[in-house]
């Protein structure tokens, strides 16, 4: 067994807000070639006079994407088809700024959506994702919004929604955290929103039914500090500007039009916390991942995936043709955070949300029924404890820690 | 490795009139059917169809989210005031042991003879 998977804990998924993997982590293809993201001047989309717009390092923190690009399912469409609405149509990533265009009807704002971020103005997931594993193929689960994305990541399915209505799950799926309490042996399971004024975006069913499972940010740096972190813990950033107990809380969640430096703060606080106790650092692996694009443009198109079991007519996606979850969403920035990781690892299998309930009820818990097609069929980015490892599949594959792993001055 | 220095966002970052997202939007609906189900006495006084701005929704999001905490919380501890006390049932079982120890011991007396109002009209046990 290797001693990365030996002695793992502990893992820690903080899900952000809304941007897409080549806007975020594009630049650093130059830096370390295995990444997939941006070759200077390669990647263009047409503009709605027919001009080919090329992807540049513009990005600005704040007050750039505004409106809020639409990353509702018929946009996103849009986005992935490039207007092609054909039976035969195969993905080609040519609606960007088209989608974008359709919000504002100006061409010069339209093009923004091509912008994407220098590595000197991102140092924390930039560093990250150099010194430790990015995802080449971490796809958003649904090519639509929010809530849904979201859904994979605590179920395994959005039980048929592709929108941000609630969603009230049938007894049959249980979320990740009701595996993990009812299992034998029991195991632990916490979702940390910010605080309650920022709170969660899980409200239908496991804040109204399970508020016990919630815990705050500032409990999370305390229970990494005692030690007391649980076996799973799903982190939720401030998802809005307010006033807290401390002064001004900035919204770091990254949604547009929210600063992006306060999202960068805060995974520098999430990572130096666990970091900060030795025990935990050795036995803990943190995920940090978006839950989908923001309607703002990917290179990669997405690939097709297991239908599920639910199927979203055409009303429900707002284009008139149903869809039965059998293509994955645009792709996300996801990185494997762990001293056990090989400085610039790249991981090139096919992930999406699924694959966190996957993954989690996999190395704690073993087998589990019933789960959705989705998840059943989502690849797992951490091998079980137990029986033979793949090599080639194990991420954790260090035979000693590292010592080299950066700090942030937060 | 030397410590790599995060650069915190300008003042100017914090804008609670923004007007709030589609996200903030529907999370605030999310809350609004959520409180719909919780007794009056846990309702926020934001009327949350009139809520525009990230400093509204804030305020009315905090007021659900602790409501919903409080209802439970409040459910909890009627539950453990409702329990009956373990340490009585254990003194109810004893002194009903004793009972049928000492009526063992003790030959039942003898009934007499006259019907009582609230005789069943069962047979005279022989002695």
């Amino acid at each position: 067994m290797p001693p990365g998977l030996d002695k793992l804990q502990h893992i820690v998924v903080l899900m952000m807000e809304n941007r897409s993997f080549d806007h975020m982590l594009g630049s650093l293809k130059a830096v370390n070639s295995q990444i997939d993201g941006l070759d200077a001047n390669s990647f263009t989309n047409p503009d709605s006079n027919g001009n080919a717009v090329k992807a540049q390092p513009n990005a600005q923190f704040q007050a750039q994407l505004q409106p809020d690009p639409d990353h509702h399912f018929p946009a996103v469409d849009l986005q992935i088809f490039g207007g092609d609405t054909s039976a035969a149509r195969q993905p080609n990533m040519q609606g960007f700024v088209k989608s974008y265009f359709n919000q504002q009807r100006d061409v010069a704002h339209s093009q923004m959506i091509m912008y994407y971020f220098p590595q000197a103005k991102l140092p924390v997931l930039t560093t990250l994702a150099l010194e430790f594993a990015v995802f080449n193929r971490w796809f958003a689960s649904i090519p639509g919004p929010t809530i849904c994305n979201r859904a994979f990541a605590h179920y395994g399915t959005s039980f048929g929604r592709v929108d941000l209505n609630p969603i009230y799950p049938p007894e049959t799926i249980k979320s990740v955290y009701t595996r993990m309490i009812s299992a034998n042996p029991k195991r632990t399971a916490k979702v940390y929103y910010y605080d309650t004024t920022s709170s969660t975006m899980e409200v239908a069913n496991l804040l109204q039914n399970q508020p016990e499972l919630f815990g705050t940010y500032s409990q999370f740096l305390d229970d990494c500090k005692n030690g007391d972190l649980p076996d799973y813990s799903f982190i939720e950033p401030n998802y809005n500007d307010h006033q807290g107990d401390s002064g001004e809380e900035v919204a770091n969640d990254q949604h547009p039009d929210h600063n992006v430096q306060a999202g960068e703060v805060f995974m520098a606080s999430i990572y130096q916390a666990i970091k900060n106790n030795p025990e935990l650092w050795e036995s803990t692996a943190l995920l940090i991942t978006y839950d989908e694009h923001g309607g703002i443009f990917d290179h990669v198109p997405p690939p097709t995936c297991p239908k599920d079991i639910f199927t979203a007519d055409g009303n429900a996606t707002g284009t008139g043709v149903p869809f039965q979850f059998d293509r994955l969403g645009v792709r996300v920035p996801t990185i494997l955070v762990s001293p056990w990781i090989p400085k610039g690892a790249t991981v090139d299998r096919v992930f999406d949300h699924a694959s966190i309930p996957a993954t989690v009820t996999k190395f704690f818990i073993g087998d589990w029924s019933p789960r959705s097609p989705r998840e059943t069929s989502a690849d797992i980015f951490i091998e079980p404890q137990g029986g033979a490892v793949d090599p080639a599949r194990n991420v954790l594959s260090l035979g000693t820690m590292r010592t080299d792993c950066p700090d942030f001055d937060v | 490795m030397a410590l790599i220095h995060v650069p915190k966002p300008p003042k100017s970052a914090y804008d609670p009139n923004r007007p709030m997202s589609s996200l903030l939007q529907s999370q605030v609906d999310h809350l609004q059917e959520a409180e719909s189900k919780l007794p009056l006495e846990y309702c926020s006084k934001i009327y949350s169809k009139a809520i525009r701005t990230e400093g509204e929704a804030a305020q009315y999001i905090r007021d659900v989210t602790e409501a919903i905490h409080r209802a439970h919380r409040d459910a909890g501890k009627a539950r453990s005031v409702r329990k009956p006390s373990k340490r009585k049932g254990v003194i109810e079982i004893a002194a009903y042991a004793d009972e049928r120890s000492r009526r063992r011991q003790k030959p039942a007396p003898k009934r007499a003879a006259k019907k009582s109002p609230k005789s069943t009209g069962a047979k005279k046990r022989k002695e």
